[in-house]
């Protein structure tokens, strides 16, 4: 009896552990699709067209950008372009940590689906803030 | 394989990935995550930024042309269509399309998603190309 009921509760532990996973596996692969199509552009324009100044000036001005950003469809942006290419991320660097066996498993499966979230929050709360602006 | 029966496995060296060229591509492919939560912690500075008001997004759009920023985020670019690269061959062999019971090409498969990314840039042309 006593050799057996560790190994019940761990087998259990195991179970609930994997219940979660397609979660996570629909998220990254969510995440995936959106680094891939959508993330291209958005780094091309924000990151290299923009602060090298090959956008005509008016286009991301003070007023555009938050234009833009502060609305409904730039709420979905958020979504696609942070929350998703988080959880995304997450997900690569908590299997990238297991398979250079740093940390554990358990503890960065936390801290990394953790982080996507608060971030994801962060940045869905600024859109709502700069709504009700 | 679950992780419970890879931990009863002899524990593997930590350089393992290093041996064959196919492991190393997919630790590459692992790693383009790294300039990509870089150019995100980089976009969520600019919406404070965007909260602040305008003389704190003028201040963000100049830290974003720092030579290190900047160079930063063409790795970004370039993880991406690397990332994309890989990921878009995945898609006709986890789904197989049929149209009229004839399947489709792989190619076209990976050339639809190209499209895909040339029409999100043409988008992205249409808001940001004109003043």
């Amino acid at each position: 009896m006593n050799v057996n009921k560790p190994s019940v509760s761990q087998h259990d532990a195991h179970r609930r552990q994997a219940y979660d996973e397609p979660l996570w596996w629909g998220l990254f692969s969510a995440g995936g699709v959106c680094f891939a199509v959508i993330m291209p552009a958005v780094i091309l324009f924000i990151a290299v067209l923009l602060p090298l100044g090959l956008l005509p000036a008016e286009a991301l001005s003070y007023e555009r950008a938050s234009g833009l950003l502060f609305s409904i469809p730039g709420l979905l942006f958020i979504g696609a372009a942070v929350c998703l290419p988080l959880f995304h991320a997450a997900h690569r660097l908590r299997h990238g940590l297991f398979d250079l066996s740093l940390g554990n498993d358990t503890l960065n499966k936390k801290v990394m689906y953790g982080l996507a979230a608060l971030l994801s929050l962060l940045a869905l709360g600024m859109v709502v803030a700069g709504m009700l602006n | 394989m679950d992780k419970s029966t890879l931990q009863r496995l002899p524990p593997l060296k930590r350089t393992w990935w290093l041996k064959h060229r196919f492991f190393k591509l997919y630790m590459v492919r692992e790693a383009t995550v790294l300039p990509l939560v870089f150019f995100i912690l980089c976009l969520l500075a600019g919406m404070i930024s965007l909260l602040q008001g305008p003389d704190s997004w003028q201040g963000w759009v100049a830290f974003m042309g720092a030579p290190i920023v900047l160079l930063l985020n063409l790795l970004a670019l370039i993880a991406s269509l690397f990332h994309a690269a890989t990921f878009f061959v995945l898609f006709p062999r986890v789904m197989p399309l049929r149209i009229a019971g004839r399947s489709l090409p792989d190619q076209a498969i990976v050339a639809g998603q190209w499209a895909g990314v040339l029409v999100v840039a043409l988008l992205f042309l249409w808001l940001f190309g004109r003043a």
